[in-house]
């Protein structure tokens, strides 16, 4: 799993900061602009200039002046109400059934000697009821309106006084309702899979002569060893993801069931991730030439380190210890000794660098999470008054990190050897929250993406027939999926400028390397100036239709990450837009809509 | 025509809406494909008005252009040319259909409902509270006669049934103005006379009717006027007694007439080589009116009914 350090985005900071808010008002406006123009040219084709401009703009108008303020919420259930019913009636709950079949053979596919079973686990239900409810959402919301409109019972619904916003909202909210209860189930389902599927106990089976280490039993194909402490407590090593709690009560041992496979864990990234090259020098990192995008490297056994600041961290996250998660890979540029891992240190200092943590030493493992802890007393070094560090005993909070902010450090040890890191590489965590949360905010966000899929399914159901209307929706999302070739594409406009700069090149014959030359730099700025508008533009357009690659968050939940809240919260707004925009369009293709015709 | 003259005549009803419930004015519609292309011409500049508290009658035969008339009234289609206005509002204007009662030609009802849930739905729609919509319910079943059936879903119902619920359904608002689709067909005699009698009922309580049918026979006795349409075109619009007049026929009835009197006129029909039987205006029947119209229009297509 990888993670984007947007993705720990809070809210506020990606609604304004990072312009969320901005580019979808922008994104709501070209819309809204094309949308006028269209509708224009079909009315104007249709009935003339004057009375083309005059119908769309009494359309608009009256959206506004009665179609949303008569919307009846008692209507709009009414519809709802039907939808459920048919739906039913169409025997969609079925979908449960096939659900639970899926999951009595999920052994089948499930690779049972998966270094991880959890995440297998819990990737496999929720990529299941993710498909599911997709296809379910796509099925059900595509064929309700032209069901309505072949079987005519539209006309006694559209010579009442219902609105076509309630047409729309009534089968958005039935078919949630019907959505709602679906994910539910199989999110409950799904929920007794896991827990029931990965708990398992073991048994000792060895132990060493005082009785102090041992070996358990081998259950679901792996085993584990334990050491215990003088009060016969301890824990067994993380084999498949787990460990477990040993206890020695009198001449038995008793083990606990698995323990840390599921689990919930909140990352808190560092603000910044800053260099020193070998001599101290602040510099990037180093590069060693390949894979290089994301990773940088500090050199071994000089001043080259690695510092990550941390700010505003509360005290409060953190009960006896500091604890963190390291994965840091190693680049060996002479290979003699390929069994013993690269060396590194590690330590903690305040931002002035007057008070710093003991230097701790640790071993790389390559392509392994090294879960690692800090205690809040910790022995180690301050300044005195001549800038020379003697032995002190720290106070993490009191001493390190007074306001919350301080640093990481990590050097190379070995020379010739380097260390490659980025970002997200290094993170503190804090105490974990409950899986059970996790997991439930896995399947909101399944259901926000059942929800998107409705809102497309019944815009396209009030103007195609009802295949038609699947091919529409399905097409929406492929292209959501797709839509960062565009960013691709727009990325590369740096060579050559962008639409209209490049269109310029092409009859003046003009090298991309070079800038572009007419001779009027007033012109060159302008025209570079739209380009950048366009791209803008073409670049939130693509956003005009949902990519269920961002959205969903299923790796979060497997992975044991805590899904934030930010991140939910930016998915809802997402999806609200998406909804506000498919109310207006359905709105516009309702009301312009002979329903005998 | 000027352009002042224009103005207002299509932007507003020219009649007082609140003696006039409908109004249609050089109204036609065009079926298109797809494409665009011109499939049907079904109405062609219909003027016409149903005014408050009358039972109007739209008759014509099949695929006349009847129901493309009502659908255009109702918003459910859109015209081609001309305007229609309802209760002076645009036909589109949902507000409207607050007021407005409509049978569609079959019922389309949804048939995995009974009939309880589905008046109890269409009355939601009209925004009903829970106490009303069960009261109305209630009244609904036992004026259309279905109390022993109200808990079977519509898809077990007989034709006959159907069309009861469908009136039901267009009643629940208490509408000021009923639509009516071929209210009689597929009924029996009895189930006829039933439908009727509560249109005339309806009436009573002084609700404007329009209603159309291919059968005449059966309308000809409610209905106050009617129009007459046949491939699109309206072909007699009137009173139906002064429409069943024949006028250019003579039937004498006579009394108080001095034998020599009727010598005369008698040695004048006989001199014509007939025989006087009775001597009046006869009335003729629907049917028959009917087929002359069709007969008529067949023989000089697009000439237009003189009937007042
Ligand atoms: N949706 C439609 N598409 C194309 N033609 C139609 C449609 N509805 C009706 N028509 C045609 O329009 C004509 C008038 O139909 P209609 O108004 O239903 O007649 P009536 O109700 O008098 O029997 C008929 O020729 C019919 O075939
Ligand atoms: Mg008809």
């Amino acid at each position: 799993m990888q993670l984007y350090p947007e993705q720990f985005w809070t809210y506020w900071e990606w609604l304004i900061e990072k312009n969320g808010l901005r580019d979808g008002l922008f994104l709501a406006l070209i819309l809204a602009v094309i949308g006028f123009l269209v509708g224009l040219i079909v009315a104007v084709i249709k009935h003339g200039p004057g009375e083309g401009f005059l119908n769309v703009s009494r359309l608009i108008g009256q959206l506004f002046t009665v179609d949303i303020p008569k919307l009846s919420g008692r209507r709009i259930w009414a519809i709802a109400k039907l939808a459920i019913k048919e739906s039913i009636r169409k025997k969609v709950l079925v979908v449960v059934g096939v659900f639970i079949v899926g999951m009595m053979f999920a052994g089948w596919y499930l690779d049972q000697n998966a270094d991880y079973p959890a995440r297998l686990y819990i990737s496999f239900v929720l990529t299941m009821t993710n498909y599911m409810v997709i296809v379910l959402g796509l099925f059900i919301s595509s064929f309700s309106i032209p069901a309505d409109i072949k079987s005519r019972t539209i006309y006694t619904i559209v010579t009442k006084p219902v609105r076509p916003l309630e047409l729309f909202l009534g089968r958005v909210v039935g078919f949630m309702t019907i959505g709602t209860l679906v994910v539910a189930s199989m999110g409950i389902l799904s929920y007794f899979f896991v827990v029931r599927g990965l708990y398992h106990e073991h048994e000792v089976v060895s132990t060493d002569p005082e009785g102090r280490t041992g070996e358990t039993s081998r259950v679901q194909r792996h085993r584990h060893t334990f050491t215990l402490n003088e009060s016969g407590v301890g824990q067994t090593n993380e084999n498949k993801g787990h460990s477990h709690i040993v206890k020695k009560v009198g001449d038995k041992y008793v083990i606990e069931g698995p323990l840390n496979d599921l689990t919930a864990r909140v990352p808190i990234y560092a603000k910044e991730l800053s260099f020193t090259g070998r001599d101290g020098e602040a510099n990037e990192g180093y590069n060693v030439g390949y894979m290089s995008e994301y990773q940088k490297y500090i050199e071994g056994d000089s001043l080259s380190s690695a510092v990550w600041r941390f700010d505003g961290i509360s005290p409060n996250l953190f009960d006896k210890a500091i604890g963190y998660d390291m994965t840091i890979s190693a680049f060996r540029t002479y290979k003699g000794d390929i069994v013993t891992p690269v060396g590194g240190i590690i330590y903690f200092r305040s931002l002035d660098g007057k008070v710093e943590t003991e230097r701790l030493s640790f071993k790389v493992k390559e392509f392994q999470t090294d879960r690692r802890v800090m205690p809040l007393k910790v022995k180690g070094a301050r300044k005195n008054k001549d800038d020379k560090f003697e032995p002190a005993e720290l106070d993490f909070f009191k001493d390190i990190a007074p306001n919350g902010s301080f640093e990481v450090v990590v050097r190379c040890q070995d020379r010739g050897q380097y260390l490659g890191m980025a970002a997200a590489d290094l993170y503190l965590r804090p105490n974990d929250l409950y899986f059970f949360w996790n997991f439930i905010k896995g399947y909101i966000s399944i259901w926000l993406q059942m929800f998107i899929v409705v809102c497309f399914g019944v815009m396209f159901s009030c103007f195609l027939s009802g295949p038609v209307a699947i091919i529409a929706t399905i097409s929406a999302l492929v292209l959501g999926f797709f839509g960062f070739f565009v960013d691709d594409m727009l990325k590369n406009t740096s060579n050559g400028g962008g639409p209209v700069e490049s269109l310029i090149r092409i009859p003046i014959q003009s090298g991309s390397t070079v800038d572009l030359d007419l001779g009027n730099p007033a012109l060159e700025s302008g025209i570079q100036a739209v380009d950048r508008t366009l791209v803008y533009g073409i670049s939130l357009l693509k956003n005009s239709v949902p990519n269920f690659g961002k959205l969903g968050t299923s790796d979060f939940v497997a992975y044991g990450v805590n899904l934030f809240g930010g991140l939910l919260g930016r998915h809802f707004t997402i999806a609200f837009g998406y909804f506000l925009l498919t109310c207006i369009v359905s709105y516009f293709f309702l009301k312009t809509r002979e329903m005998a015709a | 025509m000027s352009a002042t003259l224009e103005q207002p005549a299509s932007s507003a009803p020219s009649s007082d809406p609140t003696s006039v419930i409908v109004e249609t004015r050089n109204l036609g519609k065009i079926y298109r494909d797809f494409w665009g292309r011109k499939k049907v011409n079904a109405l062609k500049s219909l003027d016409l008005e149903v005014r408050r508290g009358e039972i109007f009658g739209l008759l014509g035969p099949n695929g006349s252009g009847k129901s493309t008339t009502i659908k255009l009234m109702l918003g459910l289609l859109f015209p081609t040319s001309g305007r229609v206005f309802v209760f002076g509002k645009e036909a589109t204007d949902v507000s409207k259909n607050e007021r407005i009662g409509y049978l569609p030609e079959e019922s389309y009802l949804y048939k995995f409902l009974n009939a309880e849930e589905t008046l109890d739905f269409y009355g939601r729609l009209f925004d009903m509270p829970a106490s009303v919509r069960r009261e109305r319910t209630e009244q609904l079943i036992q004026m259309v006669g279905l109390q022993r059936a109200r808990r079977r879903q519509l898809k077990e119902y007989s034709k006959g049934m159907t069309r009861r619920i469908g009136l039901a359904q267009a009643l629940i608002n208490e509408p000021e103005f009923l639509v009516l689709d071929e209210p009689t067909t597929g009924l029996d005699p009895i189930g006829t006379r039933e439908m009727k009698d509560l249109i005339l009922k309806l009436r009573e309580e002084g609700k404007t009717i329009l209603l159309c049918s291919h059968q005449l026979a059966d309308v000809q006795d409610v209905c106050d006027r009617v129009a007459i349409l046949h491939q699109g075109e309206l072909k007699e619009l009137g009173r139906v007694d002064s429409l069943l007049k024949v006028q250019d026929t003579t039937e004498i009835h006579a009394s108080g007439l001095s034998e020599a009197a009727k010598q005369q006129i008698k040695q004048i029909i006989e001199s014509q080589g007939g025989s006087l039987k009775k001597m009046d205006n006869p009335t003729t029947t629907m049917e028959e009116l009917f087929l002359d119209i069709v007969r008529e229009s067949d023989q000089r297509p697009g000439r237009r009914g003189s009937g007042t």
